[in-house]
């Protein structure tokens, strides 16, 4: 550690947002130390250490993101992507990693031997190639000229797909359920929304299911049976993904009930 | 005959077909029209086989009229025959990318009659995507050797990748299994597409709205293992495609036989996919790595080690040039130790100018180090002494005694030699060795080889 901060035993408490984890990294500047773990309210209450609450102050938040835009895109990038891992120790992770920037200039987000970049590089390279899998693998349905899909992913990837999704449906609505999380992202033609949703019925529609048909007809038929490899398969699409994917789910059974509603 | 029976069997007789890439443009999406284009691809789903589906890949047609004996569509086969209308195949494409199946379409064909008659037919089709559907997603579209340069032309102006087949790596080859197919029949379009190719880069880079000529440029595939070339020649032949047609991609594809035909190998034979496999790492060499043909093989020495990939097998052979500084090595030379790619030489480049690297910062930078520390030094220093046999043994691709349990059935829990494992293993298990033991047995065999050799 190059610059001057006392490793203390002590907890920061937050309220898991992304200025209130700003205010985490002002707190350690001011109080010259760095804490032994950085907690969001969902995370244990029981800890080794003693805890100190952090307070969200926009105001101080706004300063320690102006101080971010001085160290440059990488860095930014970098802690934004790192911040949406599920990964119960990222606070510190990034924590450091962003003192450790303040203190070095935007060249150490490049020193990818250092401990604490390479902690915030794996963090962020997680999430991001997370992401570019629901980009693969997202299945859209239709119902009612809208599209939705549902995904499990581990962490909080909605932020990373809009531009993909939005660039490539430039005339679609669509929606997608982060149900892993409760969210949703929902792009209207008047903008795009993050929603709190709890459930995702999937639809009914006949045509829609003869699309769905039409396309595990088409995947059933690729496959060269003498070059078969499940392992291969598995490694470039794990079986996580498959809940969410028609072609891979049995073949579906036909509708009983009425068409459901989205339970926005 | 429904829709769904027709894409059935237009995708069946298309799969075959290797290429099914998306890359090499970058189009972003515009209002009014439907889709966009990465650069790098993408793939949107995974065959049990293994491969990836980018792409749509259906045969416009598949009743063709010429007789290629290793082909299944050749006229001569009993299979069923069905051709697409342009809107089918339009509405299939729009209705599958808006559900995020696909990445765009690869559209091939049988000959229908004549190559004019047919790409006639796939420009109608393409131009009907582009202009009546206003799509702006991927398009791959083959050339059928023998079209009018005008139609292919035309073809390119709609299409982002184009892709004229080689078939097979040598015109002797060709006249003995392809009689209706000649090497000028398939270079001479291959040349006109590099050169308009080239052409609207040209125009591209001085007026934007210049019309795009295959933006994605071109590639090709050949077959292996159904003819007698070697190695060597193979990658001699690929060599020359890059430098003088600027191809993106070759593709080569083990011989599958399909067919049954005293000029072809026996029905039996199993696909070559570890000779694939090489040759698709030599290939790799040769784009990213800066190595070139004659370096990996030679005349004396046409194949590829089946046990040893080509990089390691060069390696050994110039043990002069390592080992490498990786503090201070240019980039090339840190993409000859093996272990080490273009992503950690990129990373170990950037990371460099901001600190020393030892063996522990090399870890967290997340180079792999089973191979690479054999060849490096940090700061003057060898990061690791192995005896010969140890690293002959870091060196042996695992990928070639692979064993495992393959369920084919539900009740099938015997483990087996997987798919690219070395010939010789499945051998020794198609004998009736415990594949495990058979690949153990290989692997010492070909391990004392190695060592005696260093």
């Amino acid at each position: 550690m190059p610059y001057q901060a006392d490793v203390t035993d002590l907890a920061y408490r937050y309220d898991g947002s992304f200025p209130g984890f700003l205010c985490c990294l002002f707190e350690s500047f001011a109080a010259r130390e760095l804490p032994a773990a950085v907690l969001a309210p969902d995370q244990g209450q029981l800890s080794l250490f003693g805890s100190r609450n952090i307070p969200t102050d926009p105001a101080k938040a706004a300063r320690v993101a102006r101080g971010l835009e001085r160290l440059g895109g990488t860095v930014q990038d970098r802690i934004a992507t790192g911040f949406l891992s599920d990964d119960p120790d990222k606070d510190l992770i990034l924590l450091r990693f962003a003192r450790l920037c303040f203190e070095r200039g935007p060249g150490a987000a490049r020193m990818l031997g250092d401990p604490d970049v390479a902690a915030a590089f794996a963090l962020a390279r997680a999430v991001g190639n997370e992401a570019h899998l629901f980009i693969e693998f997202i299945r859209f349905e239709e119902r009612d000229g809208m599209l939705g899909a549902v995904i499990h992913p581990k962490n909080r990837v909605l932020p990373l797909l809009v531009r993909h999704f939005c660039s490539r449906l430039p005339d679609e609505s669509f929606l997608i359920f982060d149900a892993t999380h409760g969210m949703a992202l929902v792009r209207r033609p008047s903008g795009v929304a993050y929603l709190r949703m709890e459930r995702y019925l999937p639809g009914t529609d006949e045509a829609e299911q003869d699309w769905q048909r039409l396309w595990k007809r088409f995947y059933d038929a690729l496959t060269i049976q003498e070059r078969r490899n499940p392992v291969c398969q598995r490694t470039h699409q794990p079986k996580r993904f498959w809940q969410d994917m028609c072609e891979m789910r049995p073949v579906p059974v036909p509708a009983e009930e009425t068409p459901g509603k989205m339970g926005c | 005959m429904d829709l769904a029976e027709k894409l059935e069997i237009l995708a069946d007789s298309a799969k075959y077909d290797v290429a099914c890439t998306s890359s090499g443009v970058d189009r972003a999406g515009r209002r009014g029209s439907l889709g966009s284009c990465s650069a790098a691809g993408i793939c949107h789903a995974f065959t049990p086989d293994g491969r990836c589906v980018s792409l749509l890949k259906v045969l416009y047609s598949n009743a063709c009229c010429y007789d290629c004996s290793y082909c299944v569509n050749r006229r001569s086969n009993e299979v069923r025959r069905a051709t697409f209308t342009p809107r089918e195949l339009a509405e299939l494409t729009i209705g599958f990318y808006r559900r995020n199946y696909i990445e765009g379409l690869f559209l091939s064909s049988a000959v229908l009659g004549s190559p004019d008659n047919t790409t006639e037919r796939m420009i109608e089709a393409l131009r009907i995507l582009r202009q009546e559907y206003r799509f702006n997603g991927y398009i791959h579209a083959k050339t059928i050797p023998g079209t009018d340069p005008r139609l292919v032309e035309q073809l390119g102006l709609l299409a982002d990748r184009l892709s004229v087949n080689i078939e097979l790596p040598s015109e002797a080859s060709l006249q003995l299994l392809a009689p209706d197919k000649e090497k000028a029949a398939i270079l001479r379009p291959m040349g006109q597409i590099a050169a308009q190719s080239a052409q609207s880069r040209r125009e591209l880079s001085v007026y934007r709205h210049a019309p795009a000529f295959a933006p994605a440029g071109q590639s090709t595939q050949m077959i292996i293992g159904a003819t007698p070339e070697t190695d060597f020649h193979i990658m001699r032949l690929t060599e020359g495609l890059y430098q003088k047609y600027s191809l993106k991609r070759v593709f080569y594809s083990a011989y599958l036989p399909i067919v049954q035909d005293r000029r072809l190998p026996a029905l039996t034979t199993r696909p070559p996919l570890l000779r694939e496999h090489r040759l698709y790492q030599a290939d790799w060499l040769l784009r990213f790595y800066h190595f070139s043909a004659g370096e990996l093989l030679s005349e004396a020495e046409p194949n590829f080690d089946p046990y040893l990939d080509p990089k390691c097998s060069w390696a050994l052979r110039n043990p002069a040039f390592f080992p490498v500084e990786v503090n201070t090595a240019p980039r090339v030379a840190l993409l000859r130790v093996p272990g080490i790619g273009p992503k950690s030489a990129g990373r170990i480049l950037s990371a460099r100018r901001q600190q020393h690297l030892g063996m522990a910062e090399l870890k967290r930078i997340g180079v792999v180090l089973k191979r690479a520390q054999y060849f490096i030094t940090c700061n003057g220093a060898a990061p690791a002494h192995g005896t010969r046999r140890e690293i002959a043994g870091a060196l042996l691709d695992p990928k070639a005694f692979g064993v495992g349990v393959q369920q084919l059935s539900l009740d099938d829990f015997a483990a087996k030699p997987l798919p690219e494992a070395a010939p010789l293993v499945h051998e020794l298990a198609g004998q009736g060795m415990e594949a495990r033991q058979a690949a153990e047995l290989v692997r010492q065999e070909a391990l004392s080889c190695l060592t005696k050799q260093m």
